[in-house]
């Protein structure tokens, strides 16, 4: 199952069976992180909620038709019973966009998962906000907070209409994106990582802003595994800056190290702000990595 | 003396190439284009290559270190670098090359001369030596110089391509002494001797080795290349032929006995018939088999009615290495009675000549059948006293030779007879002890023999005050000279005195050819008595000519015979005699090879090499290879990468 072009088809990112089994998946976060917006996450605080929580002792101005009547006959005293306060959770997917991207299916592959989280997301009562991310200076695409199964729609037209290009790099995307975002929960910020700059401080900004990290890395065959030989010219997709190389066949090993290096630091950029990190290949079967991966990996549920 | 050197080393202006091939490398360096996602993580993988690998740059510019290893390759090549083998090119080397006929020995049937083989290694000593100068000297029976030092190599090749065998005995002293006399104009290190070791006389070691020994004091080293030699051969060594009984001119046929000594190979086993033809027919044939080095002498009866041309060939079984000794020849004197002129004051000779029936003493009664020219004539005045009387042989009684009327005069007085070569031809046999000679030849104060020989006389016998008596050999001509008269004598009345006459009579019939005849050997043609003052034109076998005049003395001398084979001797176009001469030379036959050459400093004694000619090695070729295959990899690597790179 990649693309479900079929007419019949609710949209071309994702088959309908697919949907169906995602409706039924949630997302996993470490951490509650939710906002005073009554949702489906419980705060901790009281609310007014079926669930019941606890009592505590009525004071003057509480509403009185929370005072437990049975225990007040019983000890002649009134205790208010305090329910379950349920808040919503934020979900924040940023999608890179930049030229990066448009390789080897990195892209499209990259608003299927999109898609995927946003309908586990929705799908789980959470207001639900996507960012694509293309070109630097430029305002990034944005899907407004949106909640409820009837947003799945525009969930589906926002990602079917993301465009690839642009020389984003990943932490300039996340601050275009949370200059845009308010809320707390978690931030699914869907990239392939190839960036210079440390990650440490996009992933400070989202972990102050409330956002649970769930990096993911989608990677070329290429990417992951470099069969190239010979002297080569390499171009940067995004920035056309070039690099001579030769003799590169024999620098695939220093090339592995590097990349699992990459790999390991943004695995631990995320985990000491307890997120998540996982990286796919592009070309991994979109159902293996929904069903199967983000399972294992405790990512949905 | 450096073990590498170039032949052309100007073109090292070359090397100024390499700055605009660095220059355009890396103007013209294009790399294909691949276009990644991010260099993000290729950048470090780079900069951690370069601190790992101090070859980056070696590796990166790849393409560039395989021009420059072709360019450099070329350029070398261009230079024509050598390694250094033989002689310093700066030297002036003498090649002598050996010219003799066991140089056209086949080793192997079928394959190349000694000759050729030798003129290829001769090449390969020219390409080692140039720069250097070269002469090149043919070594037979004398020593020729073929070119002057050059290093012209067309010269040289040209020099080496008109060099042929001849079939004379090597004369290995001659070329020695000819490079000693350039030593003294030139400045010569080593004198290269390219032969297959076959020269004359060899003597062999107590340990098994054949030496060479030349009389020849060396100021150069000598190096010995000798060709590998294996043949078989069978040759004719010797071919004569004596009258087998005093016949006079009245009998028609005379008989001979005709001998050919047949030489074989000192290390094969050799066989095959042996024929002999008279006048085109043959009258013999007689198998032959030889163990190794033996020699076997074969005999053949025949009668001539005049003059007979002889000729003995071999017929070998098998293969026979030297053809040009398989043939000699023999002419057969026409038979005749010998002319002896004896003065008529000179009775005691003309009463012993009488004794002998194949001798016609002149003068005699028939005055008009007087011959012009005599077989031997005994007289009591020389020659310059009587030049008309022409003879071969002259016995010459009481008289000085003019030219040695300096050195010894006479006198009366008792002369005994001190000592004589009782081994001369003159003398043999003959008993001069206790003979009274009242004449008595004084030699002059302070005249040695020496004296004696220096004027050509050679003594046959001493008196108490001088020679008494002498002989004079010349080309076709010998003299006897009796310095005191016999008549004053008490020889006549001598049993020597008829032996004297006898052995005169024997040495005038063998200078007549008339009682032993020996094959004409090459080399040089025996002087032959022709015609006075009369051109004459020589053909040889090769149809080569050379024209040559004789003397007052009629006597035809020095015509060369290089080539086995029969040389016509005409005048004006009409054959007057014809000669056959071929080798019969014992040690050119045994085709024997000289292990050492020992020259008169006998600490200088020279081994043969027979090892490849250590010759200059040239490395152009090889460095030519070098820049084919480098360019052969740089297309190959980078055709490789562009198809990868494509891919």
């Amino acid at each position: 199952m990649n693309t479900a072009s079929s007419t019949n088809q609710l949209t071309t990112l994702l088959d309908n069976q697919a949907l169906t089994r995602l409706e039924r998946l949630r997302l996993q976060p470490n951490r509650r992180k939710t906002n005073r917006t009554q949702g489906e996450h419980a705060s901790g605080k009281g609310g007014s909620s079926t669930e019941f929580a606890d009592y505590r002792n009525y004071v003057p101005g509480d509403d009185v038709r929370f005072v437990d009547w049975n225990i007040f006959a019983r000890l002649n005293r009134p205790y208010m019973k305090l329910y379950q306060y349920e808040e919503v959770m934020h979900v924040a997917i940023l999608v890179d966009a930049s030229n990066s991207m448009k390789f080897e299916n990195k892209f499209e592959r990259a608003r299927q998962l999109a898609a995927a989280m946003g309908v586990t997301a929705l799908m789980g009562v959470e207001r639900v906000s996507a960012y694509v991310v293309g070109a630097s200076g430029e305002p990034p695409r944005v899907m407004p907070p949106s909640s409820g199964r009837a947003s799945m729609r525009r969930l589906f037209d926002f990602f079917e209409r993301a465009e690839c290009g642009g020389d984003a790099p990943i932490d300039g995307a996340v601050e275009a994106m949370l200059r845009r975002h308010r809320g707390r929960g978690m931030a699914i910020v869907i990239s392939d990582f190839l960036t210079p700059a440390s990650l440490a401080r996009p992933f400070n900004l989202l972990y102050s802003a409330g956002l649970e990290i769930f990096a993911l890395q989608v990677l070329g065959p290429t990417e992951i595994d470099p069969e190239l030989t010979g002297d080569l010219r390499l171009v940067d997709s995004e920035n056309g800056t070039t690099v001579d190389v030769s003799s590169i066949d024999e620098l695939h090993g220093i090339y592995h190290e590097h990349r699992e290096q990459l790999q390991e630091h943004v695995r631990r950029q995320s985990r000491t702000r307890n997120g998540r990190f996982l990286s796919i290949s592009s070309e991994a079967p979109l159902d293996w990595v929904l069903f199967d991966l983000l399972q294992r990996q405790g990512w949905l549920k | 003396m450096s073990w590498t050197g170039f032949l052309s080393p100007s073109w090292a202006w070359l090397f100024l190439l390499i700055i605009p091939l660095v220059i355009v490398y890396f103007l013209k360096l294009k790399r294909p284009r691949f276009e990644i996602p991010s260099l993000v993580l290729w950048h470090s993988v780079i900069n951690d290559q370069r601190v790992n690998s101090p070859f980056q740059r070696f590796r990166k510019h790849l393409l560039l270190w395989l021009q420059l290893a072709i360019l450099l390759s070329l350029i070398l090549a261009a230079m024509q670098p050598f390694l250094r083998g033989g002689p310093g090119s700066s030297d002036n080397l003498p090649i002598l090359v050996d010219c003799s006929a066991s140089m056209s020995a086949i080793d192997t049937q079928g394959g190349p001369s000694r000759m050729e083989r030798a003129k290829e290694r001769i090449t390969e000593l020219i390409d080692a030596a140039l720069p250097g100068r070269i002469c090149l000297i043919a070594v037979g029976a004398g020593a020729r110089q073929l070119t002057e030092f050059t290093n012209n190599k067309r010269i040289l090749a040209e020099a080496l391509d008109t060099l042929t065998v001849r079939d004379v005995p090597g004369n290995l002293v001659d070329g020695l002494r000819m490079a000693q006399a350039l030593a003294r104009r030139e400045t010569i290190g080593t004198v290269t001797l390219v032969s297959d070791g076959n020269f004359p006389d060899l003597q062999e070691t107590a340990d098994g080795q054949k030496i060479a020994r030349v009389d020849v004091e060396l100021p150069f080293k000598l190096q010995f290349e000798q060709l590998e030699t294996d043949a078989v051969n069978m040759g004719i060594t010797a071919f004569n032929a004596r009258r087998q009984s005093a016949a006079g001119a009245a009998n028609r046929l005379t008989p001979w006995d005709v001998f050919v000594r047949i030489n074989g190979s000192p290390n094969d086993v050799t066989s095959g018939e042996v024929l002999l033809e008279q006048d085109g027919q043959e009258v013999g044939r007689q198998p032959i088999a030889l163990e190794a080095g033996q020699s076997k002498r074969l005999v053949y009866s025949l009668q001539t009615s005049g003059v007979s041309r002889l000729t003995a060939r071999i017929v070998s079984d098998g293969f026979d290495g030297l053809s040009s000794d398989n043939t000699a020849y023999l002419e057969l004197p026409v038979s005749r009675s010998l002319l002896v002129w004896c003065d008529t004051d000179l009775q005691s000779y003309r009463h012993a000549l009488q004794v002998f029936p194949d001798v016609t003493v002149y003068p005699n009664d028939d005055a008009s059948g007087q011959p012009d020219v005599y077989d031997l004539a005994i007289t009591e005045t020389t020659k310059k006293a009587n030049p008309n009387l022409e003879a071969s042989v002259r016995l010459v009684i009481g008289a000085i030779p003019e030219d040695l009327a300096q050195l010894v005069t006479t006198r009366s007085g008792n002369s005994p007879v001190v000592d004589w070569n009782r081994s001369s031809l003159l003398l043999q046999h003959v008993n001069l002890d206790s003979i009274e000679i009242a004449d008595e030849p004084v030699r002059g104060d302070d005249v040695l023999d020496q004296n004696f020989r220096e004027a050509g006389y050679e003594i046959l016998a001493t008196g108490r005050s001088g020679p008494l008596v002498l002989a004079r050999h010349a080309p076709g001509r010998q003299a006897f000279y009796l310095l005191f008269h016999t008549d004053r004598s008490t020889l006549p009345y001598r049993v020597g005195f008829p032996v004297l006459i006898k052995n005169a009579i024997d040495i005038t019939r063998h200078a007549a050819g008339l009682a032993e005849v020996r094959g004409q050997p090459t080399r040089v043609l025996a002087p032959r008595l022709l015609d006075r003052n009369t051109t004459y034109t020589v053909a040889a076998p090769d149809s080569s000519t050379q024209t040559f005049r004789t003397g007052p003395d009629g006597l035809l001398s020095g015509v060369p015979a290089p080539r086995v084979g029969i040389y016509r001797i005409s005048e004006d176009g009409s054959e007057v005699a014809r000669v056959g001469a071929g080798v019969l030379d014992a040690g050119e036959s045994s085709l024997a090879s000289a292990d050492l050459i020992e020259p008169r400093d006998e600490e200088l004694r020279v081994s043969a090499s027979t090892t490849q000619i250590d010759t200059d090695r040239p490395l152009w070729p090889t460095l030519a290879w070098i820049a084919f295959i480098v360019l052969l990899v740089e297309w190959w690597y980078f055709q490789r990468k562009t198809i990868r790179a494509s891919g």
